[in-house]
């Protein structure tokens, strides 16, 4: 993404929904109409922290095509790499920010004679933006979340009549999968795990690939420290512990593509010269892994990995 | 003859998707080719094991409302005629089917339906590279410009500007 692209926005609202969720809202720092978006869609924020900086990405929750104020929803994870406390503890109104405009990765099927929502946690985000795009089609939502959850999200899901909210972990989509009519078509969101585990029920009850839609929110969990050699011009850069590749490559200034930075889409991707990566996106196959590598959360297994940049 | 149009449609070899948990196979041809499993048989002439209907119309009016009873798992296989695995496959997608649910193979005649693109009447069972239309009468050069939506391949008059001078006929689709 170019440095043409970035918007410039001011923080004009910050809204706790509990103790570890609060919504931000958006607005463009010149006063201007922001882009429109579609739903589904997500911005990056660029955080700059007193020693490092971050580029995450949210699900807008604000209605689509609204183009006054951006809205998003930001967990506090005390034991992730830092964008989330930055936005919980240090973010203040009226401070002016950088964003990526928004992008869709998880638009709703068209031709689906009905859709079935899964999510876990914070993953109900990107749906919040989708109600008015179902329009007539039939639809079901349910969200497992913790018991401490439940009430900031009935809330947010007030516009949702048919949502079903699981408040604890017992929450077992299969019987949900096994009974849906042909042209069913199946989005999740949530933690990996709970991902994982839906998409391989649905499989095995033979949901064909067409119809199962995943959005990755994946916060890169970071790793051991390694070392990247820039095969272009030699250089070496380190990334951190608590650093994604393509965080350490951005800090380089180096203009790296990115759209989801969660390993799902594959924007990122890099050609891998040598050493032994550590892949963990969800996005390419096999094959592909043995010659590129998805910088926004894959790593390195030893020292130093090369890369075609 | 090769028109150098890429529409027209290519179909794999049949086999079971494995990955399905209901199989339905449809055809129009006298039996179904091997290695169909335990999949339920839909045919036009009585089959073994089939179930059979007295004409391919017969078999579609059927179609819906067996599918309105499927769910997630369900694999649909239509083998046959072109005109007959299209009409199948606008009455799956029409149910909600979608990639990887549902597989067309063809077998049997090449016979097509062509449509005219003047009077939008369809003409079944043409062998040939020309065509007189059952609608407007015109001559029609049967295009390998294939039409999903339609269902048909597409004829154009092929003496617009030298009415009655044709190009040799020939059986190009037996």
């Amino acid at each position: 993404m170019t440095q043409s692209a970035r918007l410039h926005v001011r923080v004009a609202g910050i809204e706790p929904l509990n103790a570890t969720l609060r919504r931000i809202t958006l607005q463009h720092a010149e006063g201007a109409l922001l882009p429109a978006s579609a739903p589904g869609a997500h911005i990056q924020l660029e955080l700059r922290g007193d020693t490092r900086s971050w580029r995450n990405a949210y699900s807008l929750v604000s209605p689509p095509g609204t183009r006054t104020a951006y809205s998003i929803i930001v967990r506090k994870v005390p034991q992730g790499r830092g964008g989330s406390l930055y936005l919980h503890e240090r973010l203040a109104i009226g401070q002016t920010l950088t964003i990526l405009p928004p992008v869709n990765l998880f638009p709703i099927a068209g031709l689906a004679r009905k859709h079935l929502m899964l999510a876990a946690g914070i993953g109900v985000t990107p749906f919040l933006s989708t109600r008015a795009a179902l329009a007539e089609t039939p639809f079901e939502l349910h969200l497992r979340c913790r018991a401490a959850d439940q009430a900031a999200f009935q809330t947010l899901l007030a516009p949702w009549p048919h949502a079903h909210i699981h408040a604890g972990p017992d929450f077992n989509p299969t019987d949900l999968l096994r009974h849906q009519p042909l042209g069913t078509h199946l989005y999740l969101c949530g933690p990996t795990g709970f991902m994982q585990a839906a998409e391989a029920a649905a499989r095995a009850l033979g949901w064909p690939a067409a119809r199962i839609h995943q959005e990755h929110f994946g916060a890169p969990t970071g790793g051991r420290a390694f070392d990247a050699v820039l095969a272009r011009t030699g250089r070496t850069i380190h990334v951190a512990q608590d650093q994604t590749l393509l965080e350490a490559l951005e800090a380089a200034d180096i203009d790296a593509p990115s759209l989801c930075r969660g390993g799902a889409c594959g924007e990122c991707r890099l050609p891998l010269l040598a050493g032994t990566p550590d892949h963990r996106d969800h996005f390419l196959s096999e094959s592909e892994h043995a010659t590129s590598i998805m910088p926004c959360v894959s790593r390195s297994h030893g020292e130093a990995i090369t890369i075609d940049i | 003859m090769d028109q150098g149009i890429k529409s027209r449609p290519r179909y794999q070899p049949f086999r079971i998707d494995p990955a399905g948990t209901q199989h339905l196979i449809v055809t129009d041809q006298p039996g179904p080719p091997p290695g169909i499993g335990a999949a339920e048989l839909w045919t036009i002439a009585p089959h073994p094991g089939g179930q059979s209907f007295p004409t391919p119309a017969a078999l579609m009016a059927s179609l819906p409302g067996h599918l309105a009873r499927q769910g997630p798992g369900f694999r649909l296989y239509a083998i046959g005629t072109e005109p007959f695995i299209w009409d199948v496959a606008f009455i799956a997608t029409q149910a909600g089917l979608t990639e990887g649910e549902l597989f067309l193979h063809h077998a049997g005649s090449l016979a097509r339906r062509v449509h005219c693109i003047h009077c939008k009447t369809n003409t079944d069972r043409v062998t040939t590279n020309i065509v007189t239309c059952a609608g407007c009468g015109a001559n029609l050069l049967v295009r390998d410009h294939f039409s999903r939506r339609l269902r048909a391949f597409m004829g154009v008059q092929v003496d617009a500007e030298t009415p009655g001078i044709l190009p040799p006929i020939e059986t190009l689709y037996p």
